[in-house]
């Protein structure tokens, strides 16, 4: 009770902390950190947050090309070889140098089922790693593996001894990395501070501290950058950015990303398994309305189930067009006039854009059903059975990795838990895609996969989600679509 | 029968009654564990929530499996208990951390939230009761009444948020959010207080009204007392019995309130780990925090019954 006691009084005689500073940079995040060993969660505050600690083999730069970074470069050996020479002048925060059995000993880990890692299903086609130099390591993959790369932007670099020596609890309690700052504090559910690495590798970062505070609520963020409180915020929804754009001091600074937002249509099970009805629905939905009343123009569209931003996008493929007549038409010939369309939702999902698409399906004769429920019961049916997985709902898709294969082969490859799609010449051109490095010949199946997508709308690509962030106007950084929140890269202008 | 066995026969009525209210709360501590159980669960399980987008049914399958979430209900059920009655509440799913420290981090922040409101609620709240009470019928009380009406019927995350607004960004007085020092919880307290402030002036208010209308006090009238020197010798202190009895509950609403305004001010209490676990389904995170708040709730409802007895005589005395 006296501990209690004491806990509280601390906690209310705390000494404020928010005079700001150029050496101080402090971030509002609408989330807590939920673990701080990069190999665990992968949830956007967690990321945002971790990344700034640890380096990472490969990285992306602004425009998401990937770079080196502990790698200085790389070779197939073979179609299932990758061979990384690496830098040798990286240390970690503890002093010790970062060596080619850090690398193996990290994707070790993280592909070790009894490791129970969230992330290994983004790296379990590695089924070796082995150091082949005094700084060089060779990961083997089970089949070719184009997206190889792009996962590897997300495979932070943790050093072996350490973690061996305190054990996991510890290390995620106390971690260290060998990126731009490291860890100084982290109170669960209050803030993390972050200290400059002043050796790093790359250069002393611009900004002595960091400061990641969790606020769930959007009013309180946008009122904590008003009064100086907080430099930098995310998560901002359209409207909010539309208020904010003659804020004092502040910029709304918005990114397409790599996310799209589409509507899935279930093409096994109810009204929708007749294609006409699936086309009639891709040409009721009127995109442009959608961007410019809900998004408030906070989104680009796009005219499949992907992102511009991601590999594979075919701008070649047109999007259904904006004609509810034709739409009529076919419903009725497809005698679907006046048919019950369920729609199954839950509350993480745009209601807006949900009730829009039901009143421009009532415009071409068709009645739709919503049906809210709970997230994790809106995954459980959507991932279901044709019959459970209702015939549309709203998504919003992000792989993280910037190409068509972790975004059409899980929505649409029959046998994948979210497809509701069943069509084997599909199935044969997102698997060739898949089983070649050439990027040519990716690109080719990849285009004619689109095609049969377009054909067969087993889902309707709305539009490119924007992320939107508040920044204090000096300071100088540009969002990027794979969404990473570098301190790094971001300096007071001033 | 003589004083002292007459002191026993209390004593051995006393103690049956505390036993038997110990045992009820005993009983809502176990039903409350087993519906927090089974509600958790038939929303499906955390293991969908918890896979990257993409994952195939075969890796959901094996996550599923390590989780043990694949197990029948009954068998988790029993397993669930016996770590209960060891006291063990496991390890966050979530955040791969001991479930206990994460809830005791969180709760000094949640008491001195609660401690705040309740300065608020009784500081505002009683003398309000008293004064609307005293002064019924005039101007005043119909102004207290406004207030009162007010603080009853704003929702906390609308107050909350025109608290932020005039005091942190108008006027620049307090915090906006955050945890920085005692000037960060005093909006948080008067945005979770209001409520109870309301219940403590109405129920004060009647209570008040009530005894001024009994045959003593218009005896300590006739004595040469003042109405409020009355009020303050005599009836507050008979008044004071239903107010302590709501106390008591109130701290239990407290903790229900604390939910909403924590988010709103970001204050990094139970509540607030309460909503994030439920959006993270970590189970074994919001099973634990469930379970501390109806521990309180069942605690409070003891202590108000324990303190009925102990302030009114004729309970005491078995009348």
């Amino acid at each position: 009770m006296r501990r209690l006691l004491a806990a509280c009084l601390a906690t209310c005689l705390a000494l404020p902390a928010w005079a700001q500073s150029h050496d101080t940079l402090t971030v509002d995040l609408p989330g807590d950190v939920a673990t701080m060993d990069p190999q665990i969660q992968w949830d956007t505050e967690s990321y945002s947050v971790y990344r700034n600690i640890f380096d990472n083999l490969v990285t992306r730069d602004g425009s998401g090309k990937i770079i080196p970074q502990v790698a200085t470069d790389w070779h197939y050996a073979n179609d299932t070889s990758v061979v990384f020479n690496l830098r040798t002048d990286i240390t970690f925060h503890d002093g010790s140098k970062l060596t080619p059995e850090d690398v193996v000993f990290s994707v070790r880990r993280i592909t070790n089922p009894a490791f129970k890692s969230p992330q290994l299903s983004q790296f379990d086609q590695i089924v070796s790693a082995e150091v082949t130099g005094p700084a060089q390591v060779t990961l083997h993959t089970k089949s070719p593996y184009p997206v190889l790369l792009a996962q590897l932007v997300k495979l932070s670099i943790i050093p072996k001894a350490y973690v061996e020596k305190v054990g996991d609890t510890e290390f995620n309690q106390h971690v260290i990395g060998s990126g731009p700052f490291r860890l100084a504090s982290w109170q669960r559910g209050v803030q993390t501070n972050l200290v400059a690495n002043d050796s790093y590798w790359r250069g002393k970062p611009a900004f002595k501290t960091v400061t990641f505070r969790a606020v769930p609520d959007t009013a309180t963020r946008i009122a904590d950058l008003k009064t100086g409180r907080a430099d930098i915020t995310r998560g901002l929804s359209p409207d909010d950015a539309t208020d904010l754009k003659s804020a004092k001091g502040l910029d709304v600074r918005a990114v397409a990303t790599e996310r799209v937002a589409y509507l899935f249509v279930n093409t096994l099970f109810g009204p929708t398994k007749d294609k006409r009805v699936r086309q009639a629905i891709a040409m009721a939905v009127d995109r442009d309305t959608i961007i410019s009343a809900l998004q408030q123009g906070f989104a680009k569209p796009t005219s499949v189930v992907l992102s511009p931003v991601d590999f594979g996008y075919d701008p070649t493929i047109k999007p259904w067009p904006y004609d509810p007549d034709a739409a009529r038409k076919l419903i009725k010939e497809a005698g679907a006039e006046g048919a019950t369309i369920p729609f199954l939702t839950s509350p993480a999902y745009d209601r807006r854009l949900n009730e829009a698409v039901q009143q421009m399906l009532a415009d071409v004769g068709l009645k739709v059903v919503i049906s809210v429920v709970d997230q994790p019961t809106y995954l459980k049916r959507r991932l279901g059975t044709p019959e459970e997985a209702s015939a549309l709902s709203q998504g919003r898709w992000s792989c993280g990795c910037l190409d068509a294969d972790g975004v059409i082969f899980p929505l649409f490859r029959s046998g994948s838990v979210w497809s509701k799609f069943a069509d084997p010449a599909f199935d044969a051109e997102v698997d060739a895609a898949r089983a070649t490095l050439d990027e040519q010949v990716r690109l080719a199946h990849y285009h004619k996969a689109f095609e049969i997508l377009h054909d067969e709308v087993p889902g309707v690509g709305l539009f490119q989600d924007e992320a939107i962030y508040l920044v204090k106007h000096d300071i100088a950084w540009t969002p990027t679509p794979d969404e990473a929140f570098f301190v790094y890269s971001m300096h007071y202008t001033d | 029968m003589n004083k002292s066995l007459l002191l026993l026969f209390y004593r051995k009525e006393a103690l049956a009654f505390f036993l038997s209210r110990a045992g009820q709360a005993l009983l809502a501590t176990f039903g409350v564990l087993t519906i927090v159980f089974f509600i958790m669960r038939l929303s499906g399980d955390p293991t969908l929530l918890l896979v990257p987008e993409g994952a195939s049914a075969a890796q959901i399958a094996e996550l599923r499996h390590q989780l043990g979430f694949d197990q029948p209900l009954a068998v988790q059920y029993l397993a669930y208990l016996h770590d209960m009655a060891r006291f063990d509440f496991g390890e966050s799913l979530v955040q791969r951390a001991p479930v206990w420290g994460i809830v005791t981090e969180r709760l000094p922040y949640t008491v001195a939230l609660a401690a705040g409101a309740l300065v608020v609620a009784l500081g505002v709240g009683i003398p309000a009761g008293i004064v609307m009470a005293v002064a019924r019928g005039s101007w005043v009380e119909r102004a207290l009444a406004g207030v009162v009406l007010a603080g009853q019927s704003l929702p906390t995350f609308w107050s909350g948020i025109l608290l932020i607004l005039l005091f942190g960004v108008v006027l620049g007085w307090l915090p906006t959010s955050g945890v920085d020092g005692f000037s960060s919880v005093i909006m948080p307290s008067l945005a979770l207080g209001a409520v109870a402030m309301s219940t403590f002036a109405r129920m004060t208010r009647i209570a008040v009204l009530d005894e001024l209308q009994r045959d003593y006090v218009n005896a300590a009238r006739a004595r040469g007392l003042s109405r409020w020197q009355a009020v303050r010798r005599h009836v507050l202190r008979n008044a004071a019995i239903p107010v302590v009895t709501i106390a008591a509950l109130e701290i239990g609403n407290l903790l229900a309130g604390a939910v909403i305004v924590e988010s709103v001010f970001a204050w990094p209490g139970l509540g607030q780990l309460a909503i994030q676990s439920i959006q993270s389904r970590d189970f074994l995170v919001v099973q634990a925090v469930v379970l501390f708040i109806s521990l309180v709730y069942v605690a409070a409802n003891l202590v108000a019954d324990l303190a009925y007895a102990a302030i009114d005589p004729r309970i005491r005395a078995g009348g």
